[in-house]
């Protein structure tokens, strides 16, 4: 079924109260000139957010990531009397320039950004405080996954889904075990040289070298930045033979690769689509690895609040959140998850929901200020890959 | 009354100078200005209260250069693959092919090329790869032993750019030999010139103008394209629109990227400029070989 989505355009409020179709064509030229000004003043007011009233309205718009929902739990919460307007972005950047630059007019109510760039948008006042009176359901999510570093006390957000990073290897190549982060370098160097993926994220790719010498992957130190520089880009760069976020769910089946560093459920995905699954091991390895996760959040400026609070308190219900699980691949966090996989019968299940020790050790990444000179390393290589 | 006339000229031309203004002036204006500009902090992905040539500096390090060298090469070869391709396809489609069955062949050169980039980038992931059919193929025909490896490639991006590319250069040379004609042709065989001598002295130096702007619609998207290579690529075929993109979208820094994506606009230019002047002396230099001397006159 189509919904006819309302019009929106990123205009200041005041000009989209006079805003008729007619005036939206013929004075698209006008808004150009006045959007371009607005992006070289710097105004600091925001539209004010609609308070929950208990009367739940008929449409919520949400803006998330791509295919990152059941289709089935949404027409099941639409039965409500509430249509949801999906909206998809393809990074976490896009997200907070849109937000950034319509100052509470997007018209989204619910966003899902990533943890390490919560702070970044809090400060900037893109975020709705969440009442968590509204939330009844906040307490299926097991402790693990609440009160995170970047967002104490869940002020903001409730986690969606989590994930870590490991990596993959084909067997038949590298015929001995890795366990650590330094096995990874090392075989990186020698049997899987020239067949190695490693993802296209500074933080990740900088993290192997940290996480194998036992520095903290968050590091400002310039010592540990230049020292991860060297290694990285003179002597790690040239065995790469792609630097590529989704190499994995291709290159299992494909066998593209001999070794490749992936996201748990991407891995998953991988040895669902390949006939040979047992040629392939993926491990969590030591000492540390990201734990990233996607939240569910209000945007500053939404008008369909009481909606909004049912649609995220409905997805924490464990029966729906096992299905979004079964959907994209990823833990919701919510409690006895692993159980119901197990009845449910649900492969790979040790890909979604590692071992309570593995989640220990894991690190949140942080977006602090080596965030530039990781770019830089990170580009270096590619060229030192290239050249 | 003059006056009227010359604002009644600038009105009808309202779409034409707006478009221009506003998608192409204000756009590379705001690029240029957020490229004398700096980072503030982690937060803010451009600041222009200090006025400096430093992000060209930190842009031109040997990381861009090496990747600008990379990049022409690959734009280089690539605009020339789809020369070689492209011209003796589309003579055949303006001269040879049947002109009831030319609108088909048309769009079956634009059928794909209005599919989405990204989706036609992917599908050479799906027919390049190791386990793929043309890998099979290959190894059941004896042409490779092994799998085939040029998926993450230089090579893979060669031929995704020369694939995405080239509807971009048959079209320009289709219009430029079509519009040759058949009489000149004609006059050309009646005067006693053979096929080949036709093609040479007629034809092809009438395509020249589509040639050339072939090869401009060809080099400069293809100089800053980033999805082939991002697609394709791996580490071997690494090009700077990557780099530029990785400034916006990852680093956050608007004042650098934008310094780069000058930058790459100042080289692409230049490179032009250099292709287009070699072209020019290598016409003349034909002209002159080829001076016609008519009996008694001057030259």
């Amino acid at each position: 079924m189509v919904e006819r989505p309302d019009i929106r355009a990123l205009v200041p409020r005041a000009s989209a109260a006079r805003l008729s179709r007619r005036a939206f064509l013929s004075g698209l030229v006008v808004i150009g000139g006045t959007s371009v000004l607005a992006a070289c003043a710097k105004s600091t007011g925001f539209a004010p957010s609609a308070l929950p009233d208990g009367r739940v309205e008929g449409k919520l718009n949400v803006y998330s990531w791509g295919d990152y929902d059941d289709p089935s739990n949404i027409r099941s919460f639409q039965k409500s009397g509430t249509s949801v307007q999906f909206d998809s972005f393809g990074s976490n950047e896009e997200l907070i320039a849109k937000l950034g630059a319509t100052r509470g007019t997007s018209g989204y109510d619910i966003i899902v950004p990533t943890g390490s760039y919560i702070p970044m948008m809090a400060k900037n006042g893109l975020l709705e405080p969440l009442d968590h009176r509204y939330l009844k359901n906040m307490g299926n999510i097991d402790p693990l996954y609440l009160d995170q570093s970047w967002d104490p006390g869940n002020k903001y957000t409730v986690c969606k889904d989590w994930g870590t990073t490991g990596f993959v290897y084909d067997t038949r190549a590298i015929k001995r075990d890795l366990l650590t982060w330094g096995d990874f370098l090392d075989a990186a160097t020698t049997e899987a040289s020239k067949n190695v993926a490693l993802l296209e994220d500074p933080w990740e790719v900088a993290c192997t070298f940290f996480a194998a010498n036992g520095i903290d992957p968050n590091t400002t130190k310039k010592a540990d930045l230049e020292a991860a520089n060297e290694y990285l880009v003179n002597t790690l760069a040239p065995h790469v033979k792609a630097f590529n976020s989704v190499a994995v769910t291709s290159g299992i089946p494909e066998e593209t690769f001999t070794l490749m560093q992936a996201f748990n459920g991407d891995v998953r995905q991988g040895l669902l689509a390949t006939d040979k699954p047992d040629a392939w091991k993926f491990v969590y390895p030591t000492p540390t690895a990201n734990l990233w996760m996607d939240n569910w959040a209000i945007a500053r400026g939404a008008q369909n609040m009481d909606a909004a609070y049912q649609f995220i308190d409905y997805i924490l219900k464990p029966e729906v959140s096992f299905r979004e699980v079964d959907y994209i691949g990823y833990s919701t966090g919510i409690k006895d998850l692993a159980a119901m996989a197990k009845k449910h019968d649900f492969s790979y299940p040790e890909l979604v929901f590692p071992d309570a020790e593995v989640i220990q050790r894991l690190t949140p990444a942080e977006v602090n200020s080596s965030a530039g000179e990781l770019v830089a390393i990170l580009n270096r290589m590619m060229a030192k890959a290239g050249s | 009354m003059a006056r009227r006339k010359v604002n009644g000229y600038a009105a009808i031309g309202f779409p034409t100078w707006a478009y221009v203004v506003f998608f192409f002036i204000v756009p590379l204006a705001l690029v240029l200005w957020y490229s004398f500009g700096y980072k503030p902090d982690l937060f803010t992905a451009h600041a222009n209260d200090i006025l400096s040539f430093d992000r060209y500096a930190e842009a031109l390090d040997a990381t861009f250069v090496g990747t600008f060298w990379n990049t022409l090469r690959i734009g280089v070869i690539g605009t020339l693959l789809c020369l070689i391709i492209a011209l003796p396809f589309a003579y055949w489609l303006a001269v040879k092919m049947n002109p009831k069955w030319r609108p088909l062949a048309l769009a079956l050169v634009l059928v794909p090329f209005w599919t989405n980039f990204l989706v036609r980038t992917l599908g050479w992931q799906i027919v390049l790869s190791p386990r793929g059919f043309l890998s099979d193929a290959l190894q059941n025909l004896g042409i490779i032993h092994g799998r085939l490896d040029i998926l993450y490639t230089q090579s893979a991006v060669q031929l995704g750019v020369v694939y995405n590319y080239l509807p971009l250069m048959i079209l320009p040379l289709y219009v430029a030999i079509d519009r040759a004609g058949r009489p000149l042709r004609e006059a050309s065989a009646d005067l006693g010139a053979n096929r080949w001598k036709t093609l040479f002295t007629v034809t092809l130096p009438l395509a020249v103008p589509g040639i050339a702007s072939g090869c401009l619609l060809v080099f400069i998207p293809l100089m800053g394209d980033y999805i082939t290579a991002s697609v394709l690529g791996g580490a071997q075929g690494n090009m700077i629109g990557q780099l530029v993109a990785s400034q916006f979208n990852t680093a956050q820094n608007w004042a650098l990227g934008s310094a780069m994506a000058v930058l790459l606009m100042v080289f692409t230019a230049a490179a032009v400029i250099v292709f287009g002047a070699a072209g020019l002396i290598i016409r003349s230099l034909v002209r002159r070989s080829r001076r016609v001397q008519l009996q008694g006159g001057a030259a």
